[in-house]
């Protein structure tokens, strides 16, 4: 389903004396959408976030809103409320003057913010704390006075600066939900930045992968959990098992590989532009999708003897870490179900294999 | 903690608390002694001690030109108290806000004043303003005692400005409001108990003031320039009187201070939920 | 959005900027050229005219003056140093939160009593019929003359200088991790030795700064010299101020002045030298 654009951004450039912190970016966000912004500290994702508040202001390119070019519009003249990693409630006002601020800011009038800012406080079920001081408030209780204090002007785009990074787990999980049915219902476009995978992609319907300030993946969580698109997502995303090698064949629907550690197959593929011959590429494997058997499986083609070097286990699951001859390492995901009569004491050795059809080629190497 | 309470013996640390008790006597044995005297009738201080008497004070209170200075103090206290803050808290806000070129320089001019010897300051306010023709003037212990205050402002205000979370700035303009409207509606009020702070503390420091008053002020003494005349003539228990009056008015300011510096300081966001 | 020069920016740094430089900045630069200047018939003239500096380099009892302030000065700081560690070191590690907390409030508050009024009640125990000398007749001692001695401009500088030494090497105290001591006291360091190994240079630069505040105070005081020492031996001080107030002799006092802010420009970068050479060293900060 594609959806109007509501802010583009078109070959964005943002320095910082010589520092590049955002290289040449385009892409747009549309309207309605749940965007999350991913990365490592650093990659540039926060300088993209305050770019579109208007906290920062790009150095080359152009950022429209609504098809507006906004660039050198200063935060207070836009309506892109953020809500900050330190959450930033002012602490000298209570929560509901907290919540009245921006209103009292644009001139609405005294019964009318009010108005506004107890029926938000409500949404948000805190209403009953709204004569409270900051302090007086958990954790919890103070994200949704930040949510409430950005959304009571009813934008079209809310900001959210890893709002979530503060809490506890538990907490964290609920507040997602919160986050994800409030986007839902109110049909705002979120902009979430965060460095975390799992918030990423369990509340976004598309996520931007960043790496030094360059956009490595534009995709929804399924596309680029499946289908990296460069080494440095697969790597990020850790899931996969990376293989690189030279292309020994080629076609539009498969890949052979040889690596150090022998020949790794791609079937069943639809590859717009397939790798030459003699190049070097990239395949990828998921970690819950490699296999493991004491006996090299009779008719597969991808199988590696490997040796356990470690193994973690996480409730239902088990990670077992093993290393081919040449020392490439291989992570399996299973149930533990799966791994029963295997021999995983270090040291041991067993054989990892994958169906060629689950290999991927990784884009850019 | 366990091994240090091992470690600790009880001599020593009785010894070092004594010894915390004799310093503190020291510094305020002439305090006391001041307060003491001036309640004492005799013409001349020492012990045994005699009748508590108000003699000096109605002697002080008698005496017009030590209410003239009081009139001056007072007032100058007061201005210099609140331009000294507006300056102070200028300077405290770039400097938190603002990086630029040539600011160790800027604030070096902001915070050095007080390390120069009052007697060099006395000195060269008095050649300077006299040349400009503004001394022997109330007007000239105010443009000094600026000087000299506005540092004690700034450290105050900006101590303050130092707790307050950095992005509660960009919040408020992010939530619409101007940089003049963000000032007035969120870094006021969060600086205010350090503004306050700063107002009567600069205050207290301009009562005391006396070495740089007495060069420039001219017949527009203050107090403690009255003190000094004292000083230099012969000993009168006037002194203690006077003294004890300015004590109890500093220290109400200094304690005013001190409760809204810290009494009213909003909590830290150590929150760990 | 940061643009650096803005009306709303300037509104706030630009005050303070004017009136330090036309009140502080540039009365100090007048001070130099009115070292210039000459006196002639009690009235002062510009001129371009080294005599004022030759005159008092010239003069012994400027030398003597210099040597006394300088070396009353040097040694305020080392006794106000000895003398506060002990107490700022006890305040530092064997008081409560609490009591800590008030032992800095009170030493706060003769920053905001008269040091006039102290120096005062300093001649009430000093002097010959003092409470001291009152207190040494009663068990058969004295009286001695202790008023307008240099025991008694030390006492002086005491009182205007001990509660800031305090002060300053209490703060660079507190700071010092207690684990460091705990892991001296681990490896077998006695806990004199610990003061001197462990403590005082990780404390290093605030006792420094101690030590040349107290200097810096006490270079520039007048009061003590005058009405606890008698004025006796002269101190620079004394002699910027009576050559202002009695002679007319701006320039010369200008001199003068210009002399102490250069010997404490240098001792203050020797200092602050000194106190960051060691950070290697012992100190955290």
């Amino acid at each position: 389903m594609q959806r109007d654009t509501l802010v583009s951004i078109e070959g964005v450039i943002k320095r910082f004396g010589s520092f590049t912190a955002v290289r040449k970016m385009d892409f747009e966000i549309r309207k309605g959408e749940f965007l999350a912004i991913m990365g490592s500290s650093g990659c540039g994702k926060t300088t993209t976030l305050r770019m579109l508040a208007g906290l920062e202001a790009p150095t080359e390119g152009v950022i429209r809103l609504s098809g507006k070019p906004i660039n050198h519009l200063p935060t207070w003249q836009r309506d892109t409320p953020m809500v900050w990693q330190s959450l930033a409630l002012f602490p000298f006002l209570n929560v509901r003057e907290n919540v009245e601020f921006a209103l009292k800011m644009r001139g609405v009038g005294k019964a009318e913010r009010r108005r506004r800012a107890e029926q938000w406080l409500d949404r948000m079920q805190i209403l009953e704390f709204s004569e409270r001081n900051i302090a007086q408030l958990s954790g919890g209780q103070r994200q949704r006075v930040a949510l409430a204090r950005s959304l009571v002007v009813e934008p079209e785009i809310l900001l959210l600066d890893e709002p979530l990074s503060a809490l506890d787990a538990a907490l964290k999980v609920r507040m997602q939900s919160v986050l994800k049915n409030l986007q839902r219902e109110t049909g705002i476009t979120f902009v979430y930045v965060t460095h975390s995978q799992s918030e990423a992609f369990s509340m976004a319907d598309r996520v931007v992968i960043m790496s030094r300030g360059v956009i490595e993946q534009i995709g929804t969580p399924q596309e680029i959990y499946g289908a990296p698109r460069t080494r440095f997502v697969a790597d990020f995303l850790g899931s996969s098992n990376i293989f690189t090698g030279k292309v020994l064949a080629a076609s539009d629907s498969g890949v052979q590989l040889e690596t150090a550690d022998g020949p790794i197959v791609l079937k069943g593929a639809r590859l717009a532009q397939p790798p030459r011959q003699g190049a070097t590429a990239t395949l990828t494997v998921l970690d819950t999708k490699t296999h493991l058997s004491m006996t090299p499986p009779p008719d597969a083609t991808n199988v590696l003897p490997v040796r356990v070097i470690g193994e973690e286990f996480v409730g239902a699951t088990a990670t077992i870490y093993l290393e081919t001859p040449r020392g490439q390492e291989i992570r399996v995901q299973k149930g533990h179900e799966d791994l029963v009569g295997l021999p995983l004491d270090i040291g041991e050795t067993l054989y990892a294999h994958w169906a060629p059809t689950d290999s991927h080629l990784v884009a850019e190497a | 903690m366990n091994s240090e309470q091992i470690n600790r013996s009880r001599t020593v640390d009785w010894t070092l608390r004594a010894y915390i008790v004799l310093a503190y006597v020291f510094v305020f044995a002439p305090i006391a002694a001041s307060f003491v005297f001036s309640l004492n009738s005799d013409r001349f201080p020492s012990i045994p001690l005699g009748s508590v008497s108000l003699d000096w004070y109605r002697a002080v209170a008698a005496d017009p030109l030590v209410w003239q200075g009081l009139g001056n103090t007072l007032m100058i206290g007061l201005i210099v108290g609140v331009v000294s803050t507006f300056l102070g808290f200028g300077a405290a806000y770039t400097d938190y806000r603002y990086h630029f070129f040539g600011k160790q320089a800027y604030l070096a001019l902001a915070l050095l004043p007080p390390t120069i010897p009052v007697i060099i300051m006395g000195l060269a306010m008095l050649a300077f303003l006299s040349r400009v023709d503004l001394s022997g003037r109330a007007i000239s212990v105010i443009i000094s005692h600026v000087v000299i205050c506005a540092p004690f402002a700034m450290a105050i205000i900006r101590l303050r400005l130092s707790q307050m979370d950095p992005a509660l700035e960009p919040a408020a303009w992010n939530l619409g409001a101007s940089e003049w409207a963000t000032m007035w509606h969120v870094i006021v009020p969060f600086t205010k108990p350090a503004i306050f702070g700063a107002l009567f503390i600069t205050m207290a420091v301009s009562f005391d003031e006396f070495a740089i008053a007495w060069f420039v002020s001219g017949l527009n003494e203050t107090l403690p320039v009255k003190v000094l005349g004292f000083l230099q003539g012969q000993v009168s228990p006037r002194i203690n009187a006077i003294g004890t009056f300015v004590f109890v008015i500093s220290m109400t300011l200094v304690i005013v201070a001190q409760v809204l510096l810290s009494g009213r300081a909003a909590p830290k966001s150590d929150e760990k939920e | 959005m940061r643009r650096p020069i803005s009306l709303y920016g300037l509104t706030f740094s630009l005050p303070l900027l004017v009136w330090q430089l036309l009140f502080f900045v540039f009365p100090l630069v007048f001070l130099v050229a009115l070292s210039f200047w000459t006196v002639k018939n009690f009235t002062i003239r510009p001129d371009f005219n080294p005599v004022n500096w030759v005159t008092m380099f010239g003069k012994p009892v400027f030398w003597q003056a210099y040597g006394t302030t300088f070396g009353l000065a040097a040694a305020a700081s080392v006794l106000a140093s000895v003398v506060a560690f002990p107490c700022s070191y006890a305040i530092a590690f064997k008081l409560s939160d609490s009591a800590r907390r008030m032992a800095v409030f009170l030493m706060v508050i003769p920053f905001f009593t008269s040091y006039l009024v102290r120096v005062y009640s300093w001649q009430i125990f000093l002097s010959d019929a003092g409470i001291v000398n009152v207190m040494l007749g009663a068990v058969g001692l004295g009286p001695y003359p202790m008023l307008n001695t240099v025991g008694a401009t030390m006492v002086g500088y005491m009182t205007l200088a001990l509660p800031l030494v305090i002060l300053l090497q209490l703060f660079s105290l507190v700071f010092i991790d207690r684990t460091l001591i705990e892991a001296a006291h681990n490896m077998r360091c006695g806990r004199i030795r610990t003061v001197f190994e462990v403590v005082i240079p990780s404390a290093r630069v605030g006792l420094v700064i101690a030590a040349l505040f107290c200097f810096i105070l006490t270079f520039g005081d007048f009061v003590s010299p005058v009405y606890l020492g008698g004025g006796d031996p002269t101190t620079l001080s004394i002699l910027i101020t009576d050559t202002t107030k009695s002679g007319q002799q701006w320039p010369r006092a200008a001199v003068i002045a210009l002399t102490m802010i250069a010997t404490l420009l240098v001792v203050a970068f020797l200092s602050v030298r000194f106190a960051y050479a060691g950070q290697a060293k012992g100190s955290r900060t």
